[in-house]
Formats: structure tokens, sequence, C-alpha cells
């Protein structure tokens, strides 16, 4: 057996004793059913809306929750690589304690979010319909691709950082970063780039955010963006052609580099 | 087999570890000792691959800890002073990951536990062990396998005489098997017992070494091994003393490489 193979048998099995995976799975599939349940409550209306429009509500879960939990649990995961001295002495080559590290919390988070936006797809095609449900089912595939690359980022500051509260400081910090500042940032860049370079702009912002990507991405697969003005616009030519699969292949280059980094930096740290 | 060269870590601008040469022979037993700081965990940390050497070579079985890490490591055993996984750590998970990495059947590994006494905590986490149980699973697990070096850190911590009976076994039935061990300890009258040859280390380097008898004669101390009154605490201290009285010369000495 490979030495990240007995690794990663070696993590699950101390992942899945966790307290906080059960209340993870938990909480995300009770916010799901909620906001399909309730979606358009301040309308005056308690029903369950189709795929498009629950998944639009969805993705602002998609989009905060993930990425906090995800980075989290790396960034905690990452700082208690240091603490394997027994584990990291096994003729074992150091990158794949990282490696397999990721992979148990993938399944593991994977299958959380899983429970969750499976549990709420199927409400919804019970009571609404299976209109739109394979685009409910690239939700699903992008909400991976968040997690992903919020996991590898948040492992990476874990191994930077060494110490759980280090790492749980800067990983909030990048979240607040990801999720609201790269934002701002895109707002003023695109009210100051004349139209015709707002395409290439935005692409770029998107493309160094994954964050934002996966909104992109989740917004662009419900035509969501066309709500959404001059930005939606932009939005539209950048998920135009092969604009969506930059895009998605930028997330797993946010997956791929912080994995890599991590795994380096842990290779050549003193425990 | 260990063999290192002028190996020595600085951490920050701290000396930790002054240039080492140190061979330990296959079926040797060789004991560090020396006051807290005196570098011995260093040493073994650098040899298990824990932490990288600032300089020189260190090479087990022939195989280089920076150069083949994992063929180094494939060598040895390695005994942490601390637990050296999170202590909510399974004993069954952690015994199951041993046996894999070294290409064993889990069955091996929970046999060895049981070896040491420590029965029916196949699914508890470390942390329910006491600290004694701790040790000796921890150690079984070391020694679990085709090591040919064994390198323990104060193996006989937390534990009561009947374990370290257990340690004193492990050691000299590896010896006995040829395998090159290198241990620490602050327990003297055990080094005495176990070891073939003492490096006494203070602030980073070897200040002295050799067999007990030998050390014992360097200071002029009568040496008898079955007395009950064990002079072992004071020859350490003698040899500790004499080389803090010197140690401006020594040191230049051993950053020089003279002195291992």
């Amino acid at each position: 057996m490979s030495p990240t193979r007995s690794l990663f048998r070696f993590e699950l099995a101390a992942a899945r004793r966790g307290r906080a995976v059960p209340l993870v799975a938990l909480g995300f599939a009770l916010a799901a059913m909620t906001i399909t349940l309730v979606g358009l409550a301040a309308g005056g209306v308690v029903a369950v809306q189709g795929f498009a429009r629950t998944s639009v509500s969805l993705l602002q879960l998609v989009v905060w929750a993930v990425p906090l939990v995800a980075l989290l649990t790396g960034a905690v995961a990452g700082s208690e690589c240091h603490d394997l001295e027994f584990v990291v002495a096994l003729p074992l080559p150091r990158r794949s304690v990282v490696l397999a590290r990721w992979l148990a919390w993938m399944v593991i988070l994977g299958g959380a979010l899983l429970l969750g936006l499976g549990g709420a797809g199927i409400l919804i095609a019970l009571l609404s319909g299976g209109a739109d449900g394979w685009r409910y089912l690239r939700l699903i595939g992008v909400t991976g691709l968040v997690l992903a690359a919020s996991l590898a980022i948040g492992l990476a500051v874990g191994v930077a950082a060494r110490t759980r509260l280090r790492a749980l400081g800067v990983a909030m910090a990048v979240w607040l970063v990801l999720v609201v500042g790269v934002d701002l940032v895109a707002i003023g860049a695109l009210a100051m780039l004349p139209p015709h370079r707002a395409g290439w702009g935005l692409t770029l912002l998107l493309m160094a955010d994954p964050i934002d990507s996966a909104r992109a991405l989740g917004l662009g697969l419900f035509h969501a963006d066309v709500v959404a003005g001059p930005t939606g616009a932009a939005l539209r030519r950048v998920l135009s052609g092969a604009g969506a699969w930059v895009l998605a292949a930028a997330m797993v280059a946010w997956t791929v580099v912080p994995l890599a980094l991590a795994g380096w930096r842990f290779g050549r740290s003193d425990l | 087999m260990i063999r290192t060269t002028e190996l020595f870590k600085c951490f920050g601008g701290r000396l930790a570890l002054a240039p080492l040469t140190l061979e330990v022979a296959s079926g040797e037993v060789v004991a560090l000792v020396g006051p807290n700081g005196a570098g011995k965990s260093t040493t073994l940390r650098t040899l298990a691959g824990i932490i990288r050497p600032s300089g020189g070579r260190a090479a087990i079985g022939g195989h280089d800890v920076v150069g083949d890490p994992v063929g180094a490591r494939r060598q040895i055993g390695y005994l942490s002073q601390r637990s050296g996984v999170p202590l909510a750590t399974v004993v069954g998970d952690l015994a199951t990951l041993v046996a894999d990495i070294r290409g064993l059947p889990a069955r091996e590994a929970c046999e060895a536990v049981e070896r040491v006494g420590v029965f029916g905590r196949w699914g508890s986490p470390l942390g329910s062990l006491s600290g004694g149980e701790r040790q000796r699973v921890m150690l079984a697990l070391a020694t679990l396998g085709p090591v040919t070096t064994l390198l323990l850190d104060e193996p006989n911590i937390s534990l009561d005489s009947e374990g370290a009976d257990e340690v004193r076994r492990v050691i000299r039935q590896a010896s006995e098997g040829g395998t090159a061990v290198l241990f620490a300890s602050h327990h003297l009258p055990e080094v005495a017992r176990l070891a073939h040859r003492v490096l006494v280390m203070d602030a980073g380097r070897v200040v002295a070494q050799g067999s007990v008898e030998h050390l014992a004669a360097t200071t002029g101390i009568p040496w008898d091994q079955h007395a009950v009154d064990s002079p072992i605490e004071r020859i350490y201290r003698a040899l500790v003393s004499r080389a803090r009285s010197t140690a401006p010369a020594s040191h230049l000495s051993v950053i020089r490489g003279d002195a291992a």
C-alpha cells in the first residue's frame, strides 16, 4: 500500500472521530433545507421554488459558509502536521502527510456538503419537479471546487503558521480578503476600467480569487447575471466561450498550487 | 549503523548541536547523557529526519538523512520524548498505519502492542492510556518491523520498574540482533547497565565519550558497576563540571571538529 493511501486511511479514521464533522453536516443540511423552503418567505410565500431560484440562494451559502469552514478546518489540520513527530519519522515522504490530510478532509467535508445539498436537491425535485436539475448538479460541482481550493489554502496557511491559534487567525483574515476584499477591488476596478477592457479585467480578478470564481460560475449557471446590470453584462462576456472553463481551471490551480506549497514547506520544516 | 560527519544544527543564531562526528556500529548501544539543552534530543531528532541539519552529513545504514530521507527512515525506529502524535489518536489506527508503512500485517502490530503488556486498548485514544502504557505502546510501534537502527529519546520516561525492564529487554534484544542503538537518558544507572559507550554532552557539544570504565578512569573516580551506591552520577557531574570550566577552549576545538 502506498504511504499516501495508508496515511489517508489513518487521517480519515481520525477525522471521522472528530465531533465537528456531524455538526458541520447537520448545520449545512439544515441551512440548505431552510433556504430551500423559506427562500421567498419575505415575499409572503413559504414554498419550495424550482432549482434555479433556490440554487441562487444556496449559492450564497456555498460562497460564504463553505470557504469559511474549509479554511478553518484546513488551517487547524495544517498546523497539526507539526504534532506528528512519530509519523514523520516513518519511511514516507513528508508531502504525503499534507496530501493525505487534504484528501481525508475533502472526503469528510465533501460528504457533509453532499448530504446538505443532496437533501435539498431531493426536496426540490420532489416538490417542484426536476427542471434545471442538471444545473443544480453543476452547482454541487462548483461547491466541490470551492471546498477543494479553500481546504488547500487553509492547509498551506496552517503549515506556515505552525500554531493552531495563529493559523485560525490568518485563515479568518484570508477568508475576509477572499470573500469581501477582492469584491471591493473588483467593483472599484470595473468602475474605473473602460467598458471594452472590463471583460479582461473581470476575468483576471475572478481568477485571482477562487471564491469569486465560484460565485461567477454559479450565477452564470442559472443566468442570474442578467439581473446584475453592467457587472452582469461583463460577467456574461467572461463566461461566454471558454470563459467558464478558464475559471474552473483557475480554481483547480488554487487547489494544486497551495497544496504543493504546503507540501514543500512542511518537507523543509523543523518539527 | 549510524555515521555522522561534522553534523551540526543551529536554531536561529544559537548553536544547538556543535559539529558532531560519530559512528555507532551494528549491535552497539550508545547512550547520550547530559543536562537539559545539552543537544541529546537535537542529535536524535536530526538523525530521525524530524529536524534538518544546518550542516555536515549523517547517514543511517548508508542512506543520507537529507539526500535519501525515506531510505534512511526505513532503517530506523524512533521513539520521541513526547508521544509524537496527537493524544486523540487511537492506538489501533496508529498501529495499523505503522504496520502498513512497514509492509507488515496489522496483526503483527497488535501482537507487538500486547507483548508490551497493553491489552484491550486497541480502540482507545492514546490520551486515555497512562503515561507508562503510552510509552510502552510507542516503544512497541517504534521497534516494529525490520529496523536496523533504534533512536530512543528518554525511553524510560514515565515508566515503572516493570516498564523499565521492558525497555532494557527491547534494547538488549535489538543489540543482540545487530541493531545499532542510540538513546538519550537522564537515568544514569540504566545507562551504565546498558550502554557499550557513553557520550556526555553539554551546551550542544560532546565533552567526553567512551565506556563507563574509561570515563571513570578519566575522572579518577573508582568504578564498580555492582556497587550499591553507584558512582556514575559523580562521574557524570565531574565530567560536565570539568567541561564547563574549560568551555572556551573545548568549544573552539569542537567548532574545528576535533572533539568528537
